[in-house]
């Protein structure tokens, strides 16, 4: 590998309370990949990527994105390197009373000034590029509703779109399917495939179920109470390796 | 001691508290009985409130003179006329005055009415077979340059009218609300900053939580001064008046909308936020963009609440010196005018109730 596009190295993060959510991961991911990240639930999925954008301080280790060490970020440095970052989440964190547009508009905030954001300002080539997201996500017509109108495989939608409008080299997604039914799951996870495939964007995303994972992952790196337990293909987690990763009682389920 | 002896101490302990208690606060329920003959006036009084009152029709015909100079002009007027031997006069001037076309036979009364409107009456007469008076009247001393010589007859049917008491009332329960109106804003402009900055969840680092924590401590202390200390205080400060009112319920609304308003925001989804956040957004437009959309509705429905029990409580107020519905009660309490106060008291109950009405279906609306 030349310079990995992502770099982890011995991160840790300890919560107050002394819970150990990671201990000592590391692993590197080349620019263009699609790597799944699976465990049990509280292996440390989320704060695993939380700790990329620093939405989690890390307590020791190190993270660098395109080179630049982002736990050595000031706030300011934080700020933009969130910009470059995309975010999908379970619960889909859109603004409920807003109207799908805005939400989609917030994914640019941190390019325009602030005082635009007080009287709610626009410009109307972010508004067009807002509704050319929306048309990529199939739910342009939804962009004047109330986001909480819609239903959970449109609202991942809209997050996508929000993800969208950053332009994002990276794209995190903590569980994004996790909340929707396996056909949704499909058609949510496809859109974040082809973001992956048609313009490169690298794509970090844990997921529950291994047959997604297998389905969409190009790379998968499972976490055990912590810890990093496999990196490889998702073709080489035979059912020896399932139980390392999920524990001697599980049985794989399938989604369709 | 033993557990029964224990439970046996707190028995006679709290037998003896309250057998003192019925003492110093001196209870007798006889007096209930006993006294009622007392009572019974004022309850039937305050059953009868002072709504309409019956006055005589009257006929008035006003006639505008000048103490000195050229006499204003006349307005041309149907029905009954008066007319002065003189409109230019002076103070002593005897003047006198014909009418004509008034009702027959009937008692009335000739006023002076000064510059600034006060009146004063001259004379009084009666009006002959055919509605016709002559009457003889010096202008008295005054003060201006202009007055009026108004006659007025008094007709034999009577009419109904609200009474110059429920017209009181009426003006200072408009003065109530708008001066709850008025505290309940001061309090949301003090009491937003005040939220956003007392808010556990908005507050990050040292400096956030030291300021999360002063915020915390000033609407605590705002809270726990009683709303009565704070009319008296402000009445002595700015005067007996709605202003002083306005003041304490201010200082007041500002405690209490900050605290509901902080624990709004503290109950808001974390999640809108994280997603801002993890865009690059500033602090600023995390708060405009997660924030305040999903406050919106509780930050209305707090301050509707507030503005209905500011008016409840406003009357409470006035009795300390705050102004409004409530001072003008506690004069007619003072006086004994019982009629009065159940006017007042009425006027209280009604639109407290239609308060309490409206912004329940707001609140409903809104949330
Ligand atoms: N803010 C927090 N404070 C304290 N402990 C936390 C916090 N967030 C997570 N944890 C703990 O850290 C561990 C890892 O949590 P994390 O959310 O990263 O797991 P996860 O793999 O994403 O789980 P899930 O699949 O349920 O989402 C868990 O034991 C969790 O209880
Ligand atoms: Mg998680």
């Amino acid at each position: 590998m030349a310079r990995p596009f992502l770099k982890v190295e011995g991160l840790t993060k300890v919560y107050p309370g002394g819970v150990r959510a990671l201990q000592d991961v590391s692993f590197e991911v080349a620019r263009g990949e699609f790597v799944v990240v699976i465990g049990l639930s509280g292996s440390g999925k989320s704060t695993l990527l939380r700790c990329i954008n620093r939405l989690v301080e890390p307590t020791a280790g190190r993270v660098w994105v395109d080179g630049v060490e982002v736990t050595a970020l000031d706030r300011e440095g934080v700020r933009r390197l969130r910009r470059e970052i995309g975010m999908i989440f379970q619960q889909f964190n859109l603004v409920r009373r807003l109207p799908v547009l805005t939400n989609v508009l917030t994914g640019r905030l941190g390019y325009v000034p602030a005082w635009w954001s007080l009287v709610n300002y626009w410009p109307p080539d972010l508004v067009q590029r807002a509704l050319d997201a929306l048309e990529r996500v199939g739910i342009r017509d939804k962009a004047y509703v109330r986001a909480d109108q819609l239903s959970g495989g449109q609202q991942q939608r809209v997050g996508i779109a929000r993800a969208l409008m950053q332009e994002p080299k990276l794209i995190l997604a903590d569980e994004p399917v996790a909340s929707l039914d396996p056909a949704t799951s499909h058609s949510v996870l496809q859109y974040v495939e082809e973001l992956n495939r048609r313009e490169g964007i690298t794509v970090l995303c844990s997921l529950h179920f291994l047959s997604l994972a297998r389905r969409y992952g190009t790379r998968v790196i499972a976490l055990k109470e912590g810890r990093l337990v496999f990196d490889g293909l998702p073709s080489e987690i035979d059912s020896h390796r399932f139980r390392q990763i999920y524990g001697e009682d599980a049985v794989e389920v399938e989604i369709a | 001691m033993t557990g029964r002896g224990l439970r046996l101490a707190a028995v006679l302990l709290a037998v003896a508290a309250f057998a003192y208690g019925w003492r110093v606060t001196r209870i007798d329920l006889g007096e209930l009985v006993t006294k009622a003959h007392l009572v019974r006036p004022l309850v039937r009084d305050l059953l009868r409130p002072e709504i309409l009152e019956r006055v005589p029709r009257t006929q008035e015909v006003a006639v505008p003179v000048a103490l000195g100079g050229a006499p204003p002009p006349l307005s041309p007027a149907r029905g009954p006329r008066v007319e002065a031997s003189s409109r230019s006069v002076r103070v002593g001037q005897e003047v006198e005055l014909r009418g004509e076309g008034f009702a027959p036979g009937r008692p009335g009364r000739l006023v002076w009415r000064d510059a600034t409107g006060a009146p004063s009456q001259l004379a009084q007469f009666t009006t002959d077979a055919r509605g016709s008076f002559r009457l003889r009247v010096r202008i008295p001393d005054t003060l201006g340059d202009r007055g009026e010589l108004v006659a007025v007859v008094v007709l034999p049917e009577t009419a109904w009218r609200p009474s110059e008491t429920l017209r009181l009332v009426a003006e200072r329960m408009v003065e109530t609300v708008f001066l709850a109106l008025m505290g309940t804003a001061m309090g949301v402009v003090f009491a937003v900053p005040l939220s956003f900055l007392g808010a556990r969840n908005l507050a990050h680092g040292t400096v956030g939580l030291a300021v999360y924590g002063t915020s915390r401590t000033v609407l605590n202390v705002f809270r726990s001064v009683e709303p009565l200390i704070l009319a008296t205080v402000f009445a002595v400060w700015v005067g007996i008046g709605p202003f002083a009112g306005v003041l304490a319920l201010g200082v007041h609304s500002v405690a209490s909308l900050g605290k509901l308003y902080s624990e709004a925001i503290e109950a808001i989804d974390p999640g809108p936020i994280e997603a801002v956040e993890a865009t690059g957004a500033s602090r600023l437009q995390v708060i405009r963009y997660a924030v305040i959309p999903q406050i919106v509705p509780q930050f209305i429905a707090f301050t509707i609440y507030r503005w209905d029990i500011n008016v409840r409580m406003s009357t409470v107020i006035g009795f300390v010196g705050g102004g409004g519905i409530g001072f003008l009660l506690m004069q007619y309490i003072n006086l004994l005018l019982w009629q009065k106060a159940a006017t007042a008291v009425w006027a209280i109950t009604l639109v407290v109730a239609l308060m309490d009405y409206l912004s329940a279906r707001v609140r409903e609306r809104v949330v």
